[in-house]
């Protein structure tokens, strides 16, 4: 927040809070979200995540705290930031009897945007998307991975400011995710994109940001190298070897450079706060083993999970 | 104009799915066909009316042969105490008294003067609806064959009726308008279910104003209303109902009686979280207002305090008034207090379902 002022803020978000009754859903958010930046909310189900996009994109009334995009106030100016934004929301909300064509018009028109520039861009999005031959198929029998992609494209007709993803590529096959991912890579720089998800993976590739929330409250905020690099203090490399001598792993315990060493299986894992890969090749080396491959292990998303939340981060 | 692209988009969800389009043209469809055969033609119920005739005149005599023999089985009396003692028997339904001078009450008004006419209807008032139909028939008789309002009734325009009296001109008015009051579940249906699977909110992420959701789902409905509305008339006109009056005049009452129920529906639908919700919900509204209203039978066998109750609706206004334009063929002087009760129900049913549902739907 401190690198961004006011002016090259896109969403501003003070307090933000809601409660259902006992449940607080989202609890005293703060966070700024730049402009063209891709922010990804990573948290697991029930975190609070979808409740959060529906107070930004006027859906639910906040319990308290404040939210403005581009500068309009989410209470105070509602449909000012309804024409900024687009929307693909978590399920697939098209209409099952309309076609292609027509669901992306419908958005089209809703958004007052002109019959040639219209048809323009629908084409557009059907051909990136991959959908342009079954244009005129009612989408009722669509895949859901065709439905999902229509879903999302439909938020981009208006051409909006800001983009709001939520979980875009839940429940898709590894094919259809990746195929939305490359998509969404494009925007990139050109759109504000706001984006949940609870695949670490999906936030590692695209975001320039990421904010783990958990029960409501952003419990850690930064690039993903840096959430990574925030959690590990230690570095890890894997040797997979031969001839590893029980001698030579002891020769490596006697150093205290290295606070953990284990032998699994011919995989010997060796961490420590100054690891030096070279060092330890080297003396493998001088030890007359046979290295076939070594390699540092970086932490995931995954791990910095943990770390902060105590939870495992799966579906 | 938004609205009117979502009302697009709503009318092909409605045109291009066939179980909702079977719904909404097929049940006004078998519901009327259904109607108009259980009470047209042959089955007509006919009933005993015994006839005292104290004009003895040529016309009287035709009165009772052409025109009171086609509705009823005639049987006929010298004196009132006999006919009052087979009334009591149950051989008789009621016994009508034509009074001496009454063939040129009917002459005058053959020769276009308007003249009132007497006639005394006893009937055993016992069996309620057999007197409404009784009297609801010895009433579009006459005035058929006298080409005049009966004394009975407020209306004072001639009317001249060529077809034969079925008791379905009674009954039809009150089974159209119930066809109409079930486009509250109707509109509520059509609106939660967007709802429902979150395409409303989508929407609502876009610059749309809850007055163009309102006008754009009601646009829609009452395109399908008007569809429904032309069904109900054709085929109860084939079945054999009457068209006395003005037939734009009772179709701008079926009109304004659909989109009140519509709005309705509108509230209905800003009130429920989803379908199962406002299903129940909706026929729990539509049920016993078409009971109260006098979908059924006539709200002039209710005690007087519910019958303020039913006048506080708009649908009792309704049938009352198509009622009158259909068989009686009243005009727009005599109908227009029930038609600013309608357009002031309307008028206040759409603004609450605006409001509510800026209220329920949006920040």
């Amino acid at each position: 927040m401190s690198k961004l002022n006011s002016n090259t803020l896109a969403i501003q978000i003070f307090a933000l809070t809601k409660r259902f009754d006992s449940l607080i859903a989202v609890n005293g958010i703060d966070l700024g979200i730049g402009k063209g930046e891709l922010f990804s909310l990573l948290g697991p189900n029930g975190a609070g995540k979808t409740t959060t996009i529906n107070m930004l994109c006027c859906l639910l009334k906040p319990t308290s705290g404040t939210v403005s995009i581009m500068g309009y106030d989410i209470m105070k100016e509602p449909f000012r930031v309804k024409e900024l934004i687009g929307v693909a929301p978590q399920e697939t909300t098209i209409s099952e009897h309309l076609n292609s064509w027509e669901n992306l018009s419908l958005i089209g028109r809703v958004h007052r945007i002109g019959s040639k520039e219209l048809k323009q861009r629908s084409e557009e999005l059907l051909e990136t998307v991959g959908l342009l031959e079954r244009a005129k198929d009612r989408v009722g029998k669509f895949s859901g991975g065709m439905k999902r992609r229509l879903n999302l494209i439909m938020a981009l007709v208006p051409d909006p400011e800001i983009l709001f993803l939520d979980e875009p590529t839940l429940g898709l096959d590894p094919q259809s995710r990746r195929a939305i991912w490359d998509y969404i890579a494009e925007l990139k720089g050109k759109k504000t994109i706001l984006l949940t998800t609870h695949y670490l993976e999906e936030a590692d590739v695209l975001s320039d940001r990421v904010g783990i929330i958990d029960e409501g409250k952003i419990v850690a905020l930064g690039t993903t190298d840096e959430l990574k690099k925030s959690i590990s203090e230690t570095n890890t490399m894997i040797i997979s070897a031969e001839n590893l001598s029980a001698e030579a792993i002891d020769g490596l315990r006697t150093s205290d450079r290295y606070a953990e060493i284990d032998n699994v299986s011919g995989k010997l894992k060796v961490s420590g706060k100054d690891l030096n890969f070279r060092e330890v090749i080297d003396y493998l080396y001088s030890q007359d083993v046979t290295i076939y491959s070594a390699a540092l292990e970086q932490p995931t998303l995954e791990d910095v999970f943990l770390k902060i939340t105590g939870k495992e981060l799966r579906e | 104009m938004r609205f009117l692209e979502l009302c697009k988009r709503n009318l092909k969800e409605t045109y291009r799915d066939p179980l909702s389009l079977g719904f909404l043209l097929g049940f006004p469809l078998v519901f009327m066909l259904l109607f108009g055969l259980a009470f047209s033609g042959e089955t007509t119920p006919t009933y005993s009316l015994g006839v005292l005739d104290q004009d003895q005149s040529e016309i009287s005599q035709a009165f009772v042969d052409e025109a009171l023999a086609t509705a009823f089985e005639i049987t006929p009396y010298d004196n009132s105490s006999q006919a009052l003692e087979d009334l009591k028997a149950g051989d008789l339904r009621a016994y009508i008294t034509i009074p001496q001078g009454f063939g040129e009450q009917v002459y005058q008004n053959w020769q276009g003067e308007s003249e009132n006419i007497a006639l005394d209807i006893t009937y055993d008032e016992s069996d309620l609806i057999v007197k409404e139909q009784v009297i609801s028939m010895i009433d579009a008789v006459t005035r058929s064959f006298a080409r005049i309002e009966v004394p009975v009734t407020l209306n004072t325009s001639p009317i001249h009726i060529e077809s034969e009296i079925t008791y379905i001109d009674f009954i039809a008015p009150g089974i159209i308008i119930f066809g109409l009051l079930i486009l509250i579940p109707t509109s509520a249906r059509m609106m939660v279910r967007d709802k429902e699977k979150g395409v409303l909110a989508r929407l609502l992420t876009t610059p749309t104003r809850p007055w163009e959701f309102i006008s754009s789902y009601s646009l829609c409905l009452f395109a399908v209303g008007i569809v429904q509305i032309i069904i109900f008339i054709v085929i109860a006109y084939l079945m054999g109902m009457d068209i006395v009056g003005n037939a734009g005049l009772v179709f701008l009452v079926f009109a304004l009686t659909a989109l009140c129920s519509i709005g309705i529906g509108m509230i209905i639908a800003s009130l429920s979280k989803s379908e199962n919700q406002a299903d129940p919900l909706s026929w729990l509204i539509a049920m016993p207002v078409a009971m109260l209203s006098g979908c059924w039978f006539s709200i002039e066998m209710m005690p007087p305090w519910l019958q303020s109750i039913a006048h506080a609706f708009p649908f009792s206004h309704s049938i009352e008034a198509s009622r009158g334009i259909l068989s009686r063929g009243t005009g727009f002087e005599a109908v227009a207090s029930d038609f600013l009760f309608l357009v002031i129900w309307t008028v206040i049913v759409f603004a609450a379902g605006i409001l509510l549902f800026r209220r329920k739907m949006t920040i």
